[in-house]
């Protein structure tokens, strides 16, 4: 299935932001996370996701595909990486068209950035540097068996249902054993949560 | 820290054609993943794109001769020297044609192309922002505002760059093809004359400042070119961030490239000045072989960004021109806007074009989309520890 990568369970996270701290030591945008932490149903629950970029790999990198100036890398080793500094535009295609909601822009710089996968470390076989903080195993870098070993009786889930299109990923999401099959929902269209109407 | 190690580096470093299925042999650094994926069934560049490619350098190519002979006025004015440095251009030409050919065919670019010069040519934007065009020029190609905005260092030594490299086309090129001609009666003193394309433009004294600029402005562009690609090659050993993901032939060899023609021009006057002309050979060989090497890497590598660039201006025009018509696109979930109605409209036809189909997603904030998504786990998947 899949070598090193990252696996998110959402089930763990408490929102303590530690990976949002730790994402600005990445060489790669120093200085400024690129971690989202949402806190999904804010007054009610203090449950909590925090979004990594998901390294599409089918459709590959829709945030690249879309870019009108070629500007976004996909490595061979299958990690997306921010827009290429001299030619990225600042148009926001990819802002706009990431199904996950990853990519940031700044529209001064006319610079996207995104979660590199912490390049600058995992080239070296390190951990990304929100997966070596992460308190409660909410983000764990490794591989799928190393996950097993760890935490009996998870599986995860890399592929994402948008509508009627999946999108295979190279970051996982970790999901209960017996739903290992069923692909992890993108969101929407989510009309009704619990009875309460998310659209708007 | 250093480059990264050689075993993991190695596959980002190999040609990514394979994973992204990128035009082959059309640029070291980028997959061009927009161009891949438009052909990731075939899995190259399509048959039809890279023969549209093919002929619209070999027409530009043409054009380019036919302006030399005729310019030259019929290779009367042609400086046989320059032979190498003409041929490059007419490389250049090609290359430049092809790439572009081939850049602009896929979705995300040439829509951009067609609402960038649907906007400049629409009757509502020469009557509402007649001003706007020219404005943006100046800011995004001209004083580049927006690098300022990364950093001010950054700012100074592209600005230097980029008005050496600007002088320096406008001088070599037309001497190279032939249009510029300079003549004299004595050699020296009054009665200089620069024609181009045979016709008198100017008359100096060669010995005044006007003289001493004309024969120095090489010498000019260099010593503006040096500083700002010693500082960006400084920042590429220095900069951590820089450093991280970068390769030697995409970051450094065009540094490199910048600065040994500056260096080997300047030489050129030092020897002919100072030393007699000793090493003239030489050195004009170097300078001729890094010139030669560097017009042809432009549509290949990092420099192709000074063909890009441009479509900043267009996406800028193109989302200005749907502000003024006050057509912002907001959040269907928390009205947020997200961008102009127009600009939206168009990611999605991009994107249906592309075949991903959750183009209905970009009516969505990204903050939006990433709490339903972390609703629908929370509800539909697992929740709490496990």
């Amino acid at each position: 299935m899949m070598g090193r990568t990252i696996f998110i369970d959402p089930g763990r996270c408490i929102g303590c932001q530690a990976c949002v701290s730790a994402c600005r030591e990445c060489d790669s945008h120093r200085g400024k996370s690129m971690i989202h932490l949402d806190y999904t149903d804010e007054g009610s629950s203090v449950a909590s996701l925090p979004t990594v970029c998901m390294h599409c790999e089918d459709p590959v990198a829709p945030c690249a595909e879309v870019c009108p100036a070629d500007a976004i890398l996909v490595t061979a080793d299958g990690v997306v990486q921010q827009a290429d500094t001299t030619r990225c535009i600042g148009c926001a295609n990819c802002v706009n068209a990431c199904p996950f909601g990853v990519p940031k822009i700044d529209l001064q710089a006319k610079l996207q950035m995104k979660c590199n996968l912490c390049y600058d470390r995992t080239a070296y076989g390190l951990a990304p540097m929100c997966a070596t903080v992460c308190p409660t195993g909410a983000l764990f870098y490794g591989t799928l068996e190393e996950l097993q070993a760890e935490r009996p009786g998870v599986q995860v889930a890399d592929t994402f249902v948008f509508g009627e299109s999946e999108v295979r990923t190279g970051v996982a999401m970790v999901v209960p054993a017996d739903r290992v099959q069923w692909p992890v929902p993108g969101g929407l269209p989510v009309v009704e949560i619990n009875g309460k109407d998310v659209r708007r | 820290m250093t480059e990264p190690p050689e075993e993991p580096a190695a596959p980002e470093q190999s040609d990514p054609v394979t994973r992204t299925g990128a035009p082959a042999g059309t640029d070291g650094r980028n997959q061009g993943p927009a161009s891949a994926v438009a052909a990731k069934a075939a899995g190259i560049v399509p048959r039809s794109v890279n023969a549209r490619a093919a002929l619209a350098g070999v027409v530009v190519s043409v054009l380019l001769i036919l302006a030399i002979v005729l310019g030259s006025r019929l290779l009367h004015n042609f400086d046989s020297a320059l032979l190498p440095y003409a041929v490059a251009t007419v490389f250049l030409a090609f290359g430049v044609a092809y790439r572009y050919t081939v850049w602009i065919s896929a979705p995300g670019a040439r829509r951009l192309l067609t609402r960038g010069w649907g906007s400049l040519f629409s009757a509502e934007n020469f009557r509402k922002a007649p001003t706007a065009l020219p404005k943006m020029i100046a800011t995004y190609l001209g004083f580049q505002k927006f690098l300022g905005a990364r950093s001010h260092a950054r700012w100074a030594a592209h600005q230097l760059i980029f008005w050496g490299c600007i002088l320096a086309s406008l001088i070599t090129f037309p001497l190279t093809w032939g249009w510029f001609t300079f003549t004299s009666g004595s050699g020296s003193g009054p009665g200089y004359e620069m024609r181009i394309w045979g016709f008198k433009i100017l008359g100096f004294d060669s010995l005044n400042i006007l003289g001493w600029l004309m024969f120095h402005g090489l010498d000019i562009a260099a010593v503006m070119v040096i500083p700002g690609a010693a500082y960006f090659l400084w920042r590429r050993m220095k900069d951590r961030g820089a450093i991280t993901g970068q390769r030697f032939a995409y970051d450094m060899v065009p540094l490199l490239a910048l600065i040994v023609i500056s260096v080997t021009g300047l030489l050129l006057t030092f020897s002919s000045l100072f030393l007699h002309g000793g090493g003239y050979q030489f050195l004009a060989i170097l300078h001729m072989v890094s010139v030669v090497f560097t017009l042809i890497y432009i549509p290949f590598g990092k420099f192709f960004h000074i063909v890009q660039r441009p479509a900043a201006v267009g996406m800028q025009l193109f989302k200005y021109t749907g502000r003024q018509d006050d057509q912002v696109f907001a959040c269907r979930r928390c009205e947020e806007p997200i961008d102009t109605g127009p600009y939206v409209e168009n990611l999605r036809g991009t994107m249906r074009d592309l075949d991903l189909g959750f183009d209905a997603w970009a009516e969505y904030c990204p903050r939006c989309k990433r709490v339903l998504r972390g609703s629908a786990y929370l509800s539909q998947v697992k929740k709490g520890f496990k």
